[in-house]
């Protein structure tokens, strides 16, 4: 089977005066099959951000290629990249970035409309598989973190995306609260058959996960699979 | 006789004490009476005529020059226009082969230099209408909206002083009279445009001229009257006013004046003249049941007549004032005169039949 | 409704404050733009109905170059071929008034502005009349020719009572003081027929009312009454003609008389008012300018405050047109509802700018009774377009920010603009650019008064784009001069300013534009009326002025018999007209040139009492205005139109004067009585000598005698009183723009202040951290307010100078020609400092407000 993702020799530089804080790519390489858990780790600051903001598409590598179900993500343009978040990828963040003048609703059903399928049906159900059942109408404000993550995850699950890219998804939610979380994101995608990639420091991740995959140096570096030990 | 278009005389006579009263007889001078009389309220000079072109298409003129005394002082007597008299002119003129009647009037006050009446000779203005004697001439001119009048008079007969040497009594009171004196047959020469835009046009005819002047001439019971002058085609004139009393008869003093071909004048009474009216026209404008068509029989002078207008639809609204409404026309007729037949032409005029005259001649 | 969008929406609702902030910023400046425009619309339409209806039939106007004519003419008139109908109309303007005096006429009764000190005859009327201050035109008419050129003039000479004679029938023409008055007129002083009408001149008796569609208020008059009211013996002011053969009657009429067709004449009124409607329109702008960087400044907070939004959309896989579009409808909503609201406060604005135009007008050009101005869904229609295009200019460059947004950024939650010191340094170095390209126009187009706008609304851009940079400069220093006064709050407020250069930039711009064109237009209007104070001083330095308002002429035996009063050194017989000259209007005016040359003291460019021999002997002596309007200078010969023919009169001089933007030629009294045959006196000038032991005395009988012609009497102090009070009010309109911008710009530093806070909201956290009491996070907004404030006002102090300057020197003088002189005085400065620290507090309110409502708990930490 072809690998949905495949990452080649990709760089990602910044000029010397530039930013703190994001660092460099150098040379990556990877390659994701369809229904995969990969875990991605890495210190705080080592790229993982960076490399899945490449992978969606959000940013432009230095040198290097990135293939989508076989398409160069270069050579699509921007309204094709916009496309292929819009459609196919489905995203979550640390700080959550659910839109804090919609509801949680709304933030689900928001990707069903983007999607083209604005079937409110499927965002109340979605909200109900998070376990969020009654809380339609709460804003962001209104909810606890792991809440809010919750609608995150309807949110990236509800349209049924090739591939969910997750950025720390439990860096700002205490341990129980966070173990619950990745429960449920990893069900969802085992249910779904969505392929994974989840950026995270923290142990515990390893354990649902098909694949580790580290940051090193700006490079790749493939890590035997799930093994329980601390780092 | 002419037609009043304010007003002829005053009811109350209190704010108009100082006017002159048509009482005791006149002796009359002219050239000098052809002019102004203005210790007069009321003052006319007055041209009515019949007219035909070059190839026979008939016409008729009427041409007014009206003074009427408001003040016998004005106000400011340094202003001049401060108001002393107004001047009415009325323009008429029939074009009896198209069937057209129109008429134009303006009204003015004398101010500095726009109208006027000369005492001493015929020189009376209104704007840039005239009516001038020169050396035994009388010249008219008038033009208003593209009607335009320019005509020589001569007179074949000398003034004729109708009434009683002059003093023509209107009324039974004393002082409802008028002195009142004529040039009953005038030859006529010269040009009339009677359309706008149309071409001027060289005519010819005999022409009347009337000259009044009074400071009373309607009485409280009056209602109005019926003028004729009349061209009979032996030579003899003819001028009958008939004054209507609100009660349908007729002013006894009423009366009439007969002018022989020689220019001698004799003073018809009342009861000498037979005057029947044959047939009516109402105005669709204003409702008036004007007599149209009448017999004149006067057995003593030897004359029998039927005289039909020329034209039905001759009643002029002035403008200015909406109250006045009456009836001015050419009139042609038939009949006899001293045994032979002969033709009749002439003007006939007819008030108080529509509108207010009474309000205005207040 | 997208999702997209409404996430924006909602913002709105959100943020009240701002939004509310917003759209009464909005709502003001285009209140101001379609207040000012309708008001100035309405005053002209309302006008040129006017003139349209008193025109009636007419084609043609015949008038002399100067001064009433004979009615002699009216003859000649009357058998000229080409004249078809003609009117006789004297027309003046008369002031009417409240309290009932002497009847019209009377002697010995006194009218107008009493002068103190002087008193009339015991048999008279004591008390001055107060006056409505309403103006009514009066047309003296012969109602029987005029009825032939206006048909429409739908009125009735006699009477209706039925039973009177006819004098008493015509009252108009028969009793002294009759007029007729039109219904509206008539309806608002609460006459009918019978009732008096009193005036400047007099009692007038009401014989009927008519109705006139023209909204004017219009007395008419008869003829030889109207003569006799404003002294004219013999004479009218025109003739009112209908022609059938212009060609014609030109060739006959030419020489010695003006005629021009009734277009002609409204044109020319109307040209009379240009440069005043343009720079009332102009004023405007400026309100709406302002308004404009308030959107910017929303607008850009707005982006700002959604890149993280914005990060997270696209990431979700949205547009950039879906985003750029959410926004724009957010922008538009409340630019079109602020544009929609500004265009009906402005309608009402403008019904109360109205009267003021008109009464400017009326007082500096011609007679105007302006109708209020209407309503119509149009003034909605055009205030929502004005609002919606508004907003889009102010959001433009914030839209690029939008579009330009790296979601990459956006997502790490990093709002502050890094590169703000860069942006300032390049917008500084296109807002040198500007004022470099403004200050060249300006110098460049001489004449031009377009280029004078275009370049001082380009200067003021510039500036406005260096602000950002000013305030990286000015950081370091405020910073420690804020930590000094306000100790580490005030630290954290400069440092805060510094930081969002993008808002606090433009808010400090928008109040410093605002704040430049208040000192701008104070100090200008300052100069000036220091400068006519000088003017009135050295030009009207006379006694005594007789009738020296409203249109009240001198009887020419009045003059003589005062010359003959032993005591009196001088009498000036003044009179100004306005007469044609080369295609367009200018005065006329005839003076005393011995008696001025002894008493007054012109400012001439150039010499000084000895042009007036010039000025005896037959050459003439022009304004600044006249020099500038027609390029004429001293030495040129210029052609007048008078009634003999063409005439050439030399220049001998050119005098500062402030008289009329269109510009004075004066001659001595007799070489204008040979040129135009006009006696008119418009007002007479007494001087006695101030060493003279009687001289009071003198001045009584003067007074006095004045009295028994009616005319009134001003001591020198009152009619430079007057004069400055006619200047006031003619500034009145500016002082409510200028205002108007203000309030705008309030708003703006409100609306920024507010953002501010909004944005700390996030940070409250650290500050509470830090330890920062409630008072003190309210200090900080404070301080952060008044730095703003005062930043604008340093910023201001410069600019709004330059703007000074740039309104004297081109402005003012490009649109009327005269030279304003320099009078800086500290007041305007003040103001502006006042303005700025009280916008500055007051902007700051509302959020210290919302910070004690929020967070009452910081307080226990206090304590």
């Amino acid at each position: 089977m072809d690998p949905i993702i495949r990452v080649i020799d990709l760089w990602k530089e910044y000029p010397t005066d530039g930013d703190k804080g994001t660092a460099a790519l150098r040379g990556a390489r990877l390659e994701v099959r369809s229904g995969e858990i990969i875990a991605l780790l890495g210190k705080s600051g080592s790229g993982k951000t960076t490399l899945l903001n490449l992978l969606a598409g959000i940013d432009r590598p230095t040198k290097g290629r990135i293939e989508v179900e076989g398409r160069d993500l270069e050579a699509m343009g921007e309204k094709g990249r916009t496309q292929w978040r819009r459609l196919r990828l489905g995203f979550i963040f640390q700080f959550f970035n659910l839109l804090p003048t919609l509801t949680a609703f709304e933030n689900v059903f928001l990707s069903l409309e983007l999607a083209g399928r604005p079937d409110p049906q499927l965002a109340v159900q979605a909200l109900r598989d998070v376990g969020l059942e009654g809380k339609d109408h709460r804003y962001p404000h209104e909810l606890s973190g792991g809440e809010q993550q919750r609608v995150a995850i309807a949110r990236a699950i509800v349209k049924q995306p090739l591939l969910i890219l997750a950025d720390e998804p439990t860096g700002n939610l205490d341990t129980q609260t966070g173990r619950q979380v990745l429960d449920l994101l990893v069900e969802q995608c085992r249910r779904a058959s969505t392929t994974m990639i989840m950026a995270s420091h923290a142990a515990s991740t390893r354990r649902c996960c098909d694949r580790i995959v580290r940051i090193v140096d700006g490079a790749i570096v493939e890590e035997a699979p799930a093994v329980d030990f601390e780092p | 006789m002419a037609v009043f278009f304010l007003a002829g005389a005053a009811v109350l006579l209190s704010q108009n004490g100082d006017w002159l009263r048509v009482v005791q007889p006149r002796v009359w001078k002219f050239p000098e009476d052809h002019g102004s009389h203005p210790g007069f309220k009321t003052e006319w000079w007055y041209f009515t005529g019949n007219l035909s072109d070059q190839v026979g298409a008939k016409f008729g003129y009427e041409l007014t020059f009206f003074r009427q005394g408001v003040r016998f002082a004005p106000m400011n007597a340094e202003n001049p226009w401060s108001v002393r008299d107004l001047y009415l002119g009325h323009f008429t003129v029939t074009d009896v082969s198209r069937g057209s009647f129109r008429a134009e009037d303006i009204l003015s006050r004398s101010g500095p230099g726009l109208a006027g009446a000369r005492m001493g000779q015929m020189d009376v203005w209104l704007l840039d209408w005239s009516a001038r004697m020169r050396e035994g001439e009388i010249l008219l001119s008038a033009h208003k909206n593209g009607l335009e009048i320019s005509l020589r008079l001569k007179p074949r007969k000398p003034v004729v002083l109708h009434g009683s040497n002059g003093l023509s009594q209107k009324g039974a009171a004393e002082g409802v009279a008028s002195y009142y004196a004529s040039f009953t047959d005038l030859e006529t020469s010269g040009t009339l445009t009677p359309s706008k835009n149309g071409p001027a046009v060289t005519v010819a005819g005999t022409s009347w001229f009337d000259h009044e002047f009074s400071s009373d001439i309607l009485a409280k019971d009056q209602i109005g009257w019926d003028w004729f002058s009349l061209h009979l085609s032996d030579g003899r004139d003819l001028m009958i006013y008939f004054m209507r009393r609100a009660d349908g008869s007729v002013e006894a003093s009423s009366s009439g004046t007969l002018i022989e071909r020689s220019g001698a004048a004799h003073h018809l009474a009342r009861d000498e003249i037979a005057l029947d009216i044959l047939d009516r026209w109402r105005s669709p404008k204003s409702g008036g049941n004007y007599p149209s068509r009448w017999r004149i029989a006067i057995s003593a002078a030897g004359i029998d007549l039927v005289i039909t207008p020329l034209l039905a639809d001759q009643e002029l609204v002035a403008a200015g004032l909406p109250d006045l409404v009456y009836w001015e026309g050419a009139v042609a007729g038939e009949g006899s005169s001293g045994g032979r037949p002969i033709t009749a032409e002439g003007y006939v005029e007819l008030t108080g039949y529509a509108g207010n005259l009474k309000s205005i001649l207040k | 409704m997208k999702t997209v969008t409404r996430s924006f929406l909602r913002y709105t609702f959100r943020r009240r404050g701002l939004t509310v902030l917003q759209f009464l910023g909005i709502a003001c400046g285009v209140a101001a733009t379609v207040g000012i425009v309708l008001s100035a619309r309405s005053a002209l339409t309302g006008f040129s109905k006017a003139i349209e209806f008193l025109k009636g039939k007419s084609t043609h106007s015949i008038e002399r170059p100067a001064g009433p004519m004979d009615e002699g003419i009216l003859v000649r008139l009357m058998g000229d071929p080409a004249v078809e109908a003609f009117s006789p109309v004297i027309e003046r303007s008369l002031r009417l008034s409240t309290a009932a005096g002497a009847p019209g006429f009377a002697r010995g009764s006194t009218s107008g502005v009493l002068a103190r000190g002087y008193k009339p005859r015991a048999s008279s009327e004591p008390k001055a009349r107060p006056l409505t201050g309403e103006t009514a035109r009066i047309l003296g008419i012969d109602p029987f020719l005029d009825k032939n050129v206006r048909p429409e003039l739908a009125y009735a000479v006699t009477t209706d009572k039925a039973d009177e004679n006819l004098s008493d029938r015509l009252t108009f023409l028969t009793k002294n003081n009759a007029v007729l008055v039109e219904a509206q007129l008539a309806h608002r002083l609460g006459v009918s027929v019978g009732a008096a009408i009193h005036t400047v001149k007099g009692d007038f008796e009401v014989v009927g009312v008519f109705p006139n569609p023209s909204g004017e208020p219009l007395l008419l008059m008869d003829i030889d009454h109207a003569q006799r009211l404003f002294g004219l013996d013999g004479r009218i002011d025109r003739v009112d003609l209908v022609l059938n053969d212009e060609p014609g009657f030109l060739s006959r009429w030419e020489n010695g008389y003006h005629v021009q067709t009734s277009l002609k004449r409204r044109e020319t009124l109307a040209h009379m008012l240009r440069a005043f409607r343009l720079n009332l329109e102009a004023l405007s702008l400026l309100a709406l300018f302002v308004g404009i960087f308030l959107i910017y400044n929303t607008a850009m907070f707005a982006v700002v405050s959604r890149k993280k939004d914005a990060g997270i959309l696209r990431s979700l896989g949205a547009y950039r047109s879906e985003i750029v579009g959410a926004f724009l409808t957010e922008i538009l909503l409340l630019g079109s509802f602020g544009g929609l609201a500004g265009g009906v406060l402005g309608y009402f604005l403008s019904r109360f700018l109205a009267g003021e135009v008109g009464g400017t007008i009326s007082n500096l050009y011609f007679f105007l009774q302006p109708a209020p101005p209407s309503w119509s869904l149009w003034i909605v229609v055009a205030g929502t377009l004005l609002g919606g295009i508004a907003s889009l200019l102010g959001s433009l460059w914030p839209l690029l920010e939008l579009v330009r947004t790296d979601p990459v950024r956006a997502l790490s939650g990093r709002t502050a603009d890094r590169r703000s010191g860069a942006d300032a340094r390049r917008l500084a170095t296109i807002g040198a650019g500007m004022i470099l390209l403004s200050l060249l126009v300006l110098f460049l187009s001489s004449t031009q008064v377009y280029a004078g706008f275009a370049g001082a609304f380009g200067f003021l851009i510039g500036a406005s784009l260096l602000t950002g940079l000013a305030l990286v400069l000015v950081s370091p220093p405020l910073k420690r001069t804020m930590a000094r006064l306000g100790g580490l709050p005030g630290k954290a407020a400069a440092g805060n300013i510094h930081l969002n250069l993008g808002r606090t930039a433009v808010a400090v711009a928008a109040f410093m534009v605002a704040l430049s064109m208040s000192i701008g237009l104070s100090t200008m209007i300052g100069s000036f009326r220091r400068s006519v104070e000088r003017w009135l001083d050295n030009q009207i330095s006379g006694d005594l002025y007789i009738s020296s308002m409203d249109e009240l002429d001198v009887p020419v035996s009045f003059y003589d018999e005062l010359r003959a009063v032993k005591g009196i050194e001088g009498v000036d017989p003044y009179r100004k007209t306005l007469t044609s000259f080369q295609g367009t209007s200018a005065y006329v005016s005839a003076v005393d040139a011995g008696v001025l040359q002894r008493f007054a003291n012109f400012a001439f460019l150039k010499g000084g009492r000895e042009n007036w021999d010039r000025v005896k002997t037959g050459e003439v002596i022009i304004s600044e205005s006249f020099a500038r309007r027609f390029g004429v200078k001293a030495g040129d010969t210029v052609t007048l139109d008078a009634v003999h023919g063409p005439a050439k009169l030399r220049v001998a001089a050119v005098f500062y004067d402030y008289t009329s933007e269109h510009g004075i030629l004066m001659m001595d009294r007799a070489h204008y009585l040979r040129l135009f045959e006009d006696p008119t006196i418009t007002s007479l000038g007494i001087f006695v000598d101030p060493g003279n032991p009687k001289r009071g005395e003198i001045l009584a009988e003067v007074g006095r005698r004045a009295g028994d012609y009616d005319l009134p009497v001003f001591s020198r102090d009152e009619l430079h009183a007057n004069a400055l009070k006619v200047f006031d009010s003619a500034f009145a309109v500016t002082t409510s723009m200028r205002v108007l911008a203000i309030i705008v710009a309030f708003f703006g530093i409100a609306g920024a202040i507010l953002t501010l806070f909004i944005e700390r909201q996030r940070e409250f956290g650290i500050y509470r951290a830090l330890g920062f009491s409630t008072l003190q996070v309210g200090g900080i907004t404070l301080m952060e307010g008044v730095a703003m404030g005062l930043l604008s006002f340093i910023m201001s102090l410069g600019v709004g100078t330059a703007m000074a300057v740039i309104l004297i020197q081109v402005i003012n003088l490009r649109s009327f020609n005269w030279t304003v002189f320099f009078y800086p005085t500290g007041m305007p400065y003040l103001l502006a400092a006042a303005t700025a620290l009280l916008a500055g507090l007051g902007g700051s309110l509302y959020p210290i407000f919302k910070a004690w409502r929020t967070y009452p708990q910081m307080q226990i930490r206090e304590e």
